[in-house]
């Protein structure tokens, strides 16, 4: 099980705007999702992903709605608010940014 | 965007902190249905289910922790934690009443003072008007003496209000007493105001029912018969009868009729007076036929208006100021008695007048000093037992640090519980202060016209507790706090069941014991100086008791009404008749008549003219009967006492004058036999005698020129006397006798109370009295308290070393060594605390005289018999509050403590 300090700083945020961003899921879903569409690389741990999204909720960026999942019990789902989209928008640019500009000084040729 | 984010949030933050349980379930219900989810997938890699549930708790990473950081995710956590500190802190406090009950108790004394105090203040020093925009007014005053007085005659009133442009416009008051009749029942005397027609206006008020009084009532002298009423004599008299409007009454016999009744609360610019009854200016003789018309040509200036007026906006009062100093000398009859000195001022009049101000503020001021420093002394109280209880808690608290508390958060839940021990206080504190308040205004009204304030308290009142309350609570509950949670969890752990426990803490406790004798030294010296202060001021003695002198006004019908013919003549046979039958009385010895109290300051003044260089000086004169000076006991320091020649008609004048008058008079020269003039009438008098200034008129040391006329020749419309006798034996039986002979030469004369003059002088040092009384009553408390915090310094001591005290005497220590080492604790503990408190009391009572003149009579701020009595006080004190413990410790039993360690 990955430590949170395993995902770089500040983008757990990120990562579960993105995941939200396509459907609407619980919180056991969403740590299930993101290790799957990183083909096992990413994993937030149990520990830290609740505190973030109850976070997320009260920054207004998701929200939450109790909804019944398979076998019919009950699960919180939570899904992307308008404000959390813009917010989505906005790391993302950042996060491309960042990301660009750590793999070109990792590229630079060492003389 | 800002408010797109708020309408997301504020129904969630709403919701966590009301639906406080719901959240919390629905938390619970997420992360279990994570569990179940991580443990089915941790069975299907093939663990057991135990195993399973282990590892899927293990993910989470601190299930307590986690749960705790997403509530603090919704950013009420703060305020959720609150509120369990508080529950947890009732819990606390209940389990100890005992405790509780005297913390409250010693702070409620403390805020109960400061908040009765601080009503006071209010009330007298700092609340604003019940008028419109108070803020705006302005009241004009000259500086004729050395203080700013606010009357003017009623011609500068006029040309002022006829000439400026700075005000928006000016409106003039004068208060006057009543008697009112209503359907023929004469109602007791009523304080009314003699008001212009522009007075309410000005003021920006309107009649609760019918009109006020207006520019149409204000035009022709005698010509305005109408009358406002107050809603409390509404209210009283007419039970609110809407038909009282339009009444016919009686105001000192002549008819008005009633036209409206002001607001409730509504009580013009005089604050602590009531009026009852408000009348037009114009009606001045009608209501006053005592007094000279002062709206005519007066004989005597007298400066009976005040005038209040709105600067027209934009204005500066400076401009102002300039523009009524032309006015002032511009306009001058030769009634207004202007002088070159004079100055024309102009005060902000938000707050009202008031006489009490000057009287009370300087006394407020120090009592609010004083409480503040019982309220200290409470702080070190509670402080001490909060920490003798932190020791005794010392064991929860650890436990508490053990499990992964915060010290913050134990620091914090500490003060909450002294913020509630502080609000407990406040609460009792205010009603205390509620009851306290009105007593001490009824102890101030004693022997005067009754005061009216309101003491409700108002907003300011319980900002002031609050904050008093919430500082106090800090003040007593930081220091503590801090100490009990820095804590060696080793040791506390383990030496949990045994008694004592660590053996920290003492040194704070011997710190805040010091600082409660220290401070109830310096309450105790500065009430002993106060004391001292008021006894020298009492002591000044004509040689014979004062109860030996009764005083008793005389009013006989009419005696308001001298100056229309016969009556002066009449009245002088009255009062020659009175004289002969009081003195026929068994039992007295002298008595005489003057025009005012013993007490009193003479304001009827004379100018006299100064022999040497013609000037012209004010004389106060006061009329009086024969034998008045040896009724009193002053002394003559030349010449001779009036005799029945004096005052028979065809006499020559004669005066005796006291040495200021002969001072200013005659400088340099013996006074008796000379000649002296006076204006406004002019007439000349001969000096029969001087005599001492009189120790009563002048309690505090300042001196009056005063002339000391027969009962006829002094010019005034008040005929009123005050009759003096000096008695031998009980003034009980005496008493009713001279109110008989009184009551004899008029039965319908309103009865008037006879007092000693011990008693005139009380009412006259009301001010000292009220000093001294209130700073010995905090001294008590603050011994009292001192008292109790010592004392459970040492029980605790006492607990504490038991185990030591019992080794000692099984080793061959005497009850009597133990006795005396506890003493000798104590003993050490109040030496130190007088030895600071000395000093501070010494510096705090020079800086304090050299500030407010008068403060001390006769004696200086280090006066030793205040400071001895003090610490005599406090060291006997101290030694009953050790010694009871010292007695316990002395009765440890050895084999007791021995088989406990």
């Amino acid at each position: 099980m990955s430590k949170p300090s395993d995902l770089v700083q500040g983008t757990l945020d990120l990562l579960i705007l993105k995941i939200l961003a396509l459907e609407p899921l619980n919180g056991w879903s969403i740590g299930e999702r993101l290790r799957q569409v990183s083909s096992d690389v990413l994993h937030v741990s149990d520990g830290s992903l609740y505190p973030a999204l109850h976070k997320l909720e009260q920054g207004g960026w998701i929200a939450s709605e109790w909804k019944p999942s398979e076998n019919n019990r009950r699960a919180k789902f939570y899904s992307l608010t308008k404000l959390g989209r813009s917010q989505l928008e906005k790391e993302t640019a950042d996060w491309t940014r960042l990301s660009r500009a750590i793999s070109h000084v990792v590229k630079l040729k060492e003389a | 965007m800002r408010l797109e984010h708020w309408s997301y949030i504020l129904p969630l933050r709403l919701r966590s902190l009301f639906r406080h349980r719901e959240v919390e379930r629905e938390l619970d219900e997420e992360i279990e249905y994570h569990l179940e989810k991580r443990i089915d997938a941790e069975k299907a890699k093939g663990l057991s289910a135990e195993d399973a549930r282990y590892a899927a708790l293990r993910a989470m990473d601190g299930m307590t922790q986690r749960k705790e950081e997403c509530r603090q995710a919704r950013g009420i956590s703060a305020v959720e934690s609150t509120m369990q500190d508080i529950r947890y802190g009732l819990r606390v406090l209940g389990k100890s009443p005992g405790f509780t009950a005297v913390a409250a108790l010693s702070l409620a004394l403390g805020i109960g003072a400061n908040t009765a105090i601080f009503s006071l203040i209010n009330a007298v020093m700092l609340r604003t008007l019940p008028v419109q925009n108070p803020e705006q007014l302005r009241v004009l005053g000259v500086t004729r003496g050395p203080d700013l007085e606010y009357g003017f005659t009623y011609n500068h009133y006029r040309q002022f209000r006829e000439h400026n442009q700075s005000f928006q416009d000016l409106a003039a008051s004068s208060p006057v007493r009543l008697s009112v009749s209503v359907d023929g029942q004469v109602e007791p005397a009523v304080a009314g105001q003699m008001v212009s027609g522009g007075y309410f206006s000005v003021l920006g008020v309107n009649a609760e029912v019918g009109r006020t009084i207006g520019a149409q009532d204000d035009r022709v002298p005698k010509g305005h018969p109408v009358a406002m009423i107050s809603d409390g004599f509404w209210k009283r008299r007419f039970a609110r009868d809407p038909g009282a409007i339009g009444r016919r009454i009686l105001l000192d016999g002549a008819p008005f009729t009633v036209i409206g009744v002001t607001p409730p609360g509504f009580f013009g610019i005089d604050v602590g007076t009531a009026p009852d009854v408000w009348v037009s200016i114009m009606m001045q003789p009608v209501v006053m036929p005592d007094a000279e018309d002062w709206l005519g040509k007066p004989i005597k200036t007298d400066y009976w208006l005040r005038i209040v007026g709105r600067l027209k906006p934009g204005l500066s009062p400076a401009m102002a100021l300039a523009e009524m100093e032309v006015l002032y000398r511009r306009y001058a009859v030769p009634d207004d008695d202007v002088q070159p000195k004079d100055k024309i001022g102009l005060a902000p009049a938000s707050r009202g007048l008031s006489a009490l101000r000057r009287e009370f503020s300087e006394p407020l001021l120090i009592l609010m000093t004083v409480v503040g420093l019982v309220l200290l002394i409470a702080c070190a109280n509670v402080a001490s037992l909060l920490l003798a209880r932190a020791t005794a808690r010392q064991s929860e608290l650890a436990v508490r640090l053990a499990i992964g508390a915060g010290r913050g958060r134990l620091v914090r839940q500490l003060l909450v519980e002294s913020l509630m021990l502080a609000a407990l206080g406040g609460i009792c504190g205010i009603l205390l202060a509620y009851w306290g308040s009105e007593a001490l205004l009824s102890f101030i009204s004693r022997g005067r016209a009754a005061i009216a304030l309101s003491l409700r308290p108002d907003p300011q009142v319980l900002g002031f507790t609050a904050a008093v309350s919430a500082i106090t609570g800090i003040l007593f509950g930081i220091a503590p706090a801090l100490r009990a949670t820095r804590l060696d969890l080793g040791p506390s752990l383990k030496s949990r069941f045994q008694a004592g426990g660590a053996t920290r803490g003492p040194r704070l406790g011997n710190v805040l014991v010091i600082g409660q004798v220290a401070l109830s030294l310096v309450l105790l010296i500065v009430a002993g100086l106060f004391v001292r202060s008021l006894a020298k001021l009492n002591g000044q003695d004509a040689g014979f008791p004062r109860e030996s002198v009764l005083v008793m006004r005389v009013e006989p019908r009419g005696s308001d009404q001298r100056n229309l013919p016969g009556v002066s003549a009449r009245l002088d046979g009255i009062y020659r008749g009175l004289l002969e039958r009081v003195r026929a009385i068994p039992g007295v010895r002298a008595a005489s008549m003057a025009g005012v109290n013993p007490t009193t300051l003479v304001t009827l003044h004379l100018a006299m003219k100064k022999p040497s260089t013609g000037e012209l000086l004010r004389v106060n004169d006061i009329a009086v009967y024969p034998g008045y000076f040896s009724t009193l006991g002053i002394p003559f320091l030349a010449g001779r006492d009036f005799t029945a020649d004096d005052f028979a008609v065809s006499a020559r004048p004669a005066a005796v004058i006291n040495e200021s008058a002969a001072r200013k008079l005659f400088p340099g020269e013996n006074a008796a036999g000379k000649e002296l003039r006076s204006e406004k009438p002019s007439r000349l008098f001969q000096v029969i005698g001087v005599v001492r200034d009189s120790h009563y008129s002048n309690l505090r040391g300042e001196t009056q020129a005063l002339a000391y006329l027969p009962f006829l020749l002094t010019p005034t419309g008040r005929g009123q006397m005050t009759l003096h006798v000096r008695i031998a034996g009980n003034p009980g039986a005496v008493a009713p006798l001279v109110q008989k002979a009184v009551q004899e030469i008029d039965k319908d004369a309103p009865l008037l109370e006879v007092r000693t003059l011990a008693a005139e002088v009380d009412a006259a040092l009301m001010q000292e009295r009220v000093i001294a009384t209130l700073s010995s009553f905090f001294g008590a408390v603050a011994l009292a308290l001192a008292v109790v915090g010592l004392y459970g310094l040492m029980a605790f001591a006492v607990v504490r070393r038991s185990g030591e005290i019992g080794i000692r005497m099984a080793i061959g220590a005497q009850r009597r060594d133990v006795l005396w080492m506890v003493l000798r604790d104590t003993l050490a503990l109040v030496g130190v605390g007088i030895a600071i408190g000395v000093p501070v009391a010494l510096v705090a009572m020079r800086l304090a005289s050299s500030r407010i003149s008068g403060l001390l009579f006769g004696l200086s701020s280090g006066d030793p018999v205040a400071i001895g009595v003090a610490v005599v006080v406090m060291a006997m004190a101290a030694a009953v509050a050790g010694y009871l413990p010292a007695r316990r410790a002395a009765r440890v039993d050895p084999m007791v403590v021995l088989r406990n360690e």
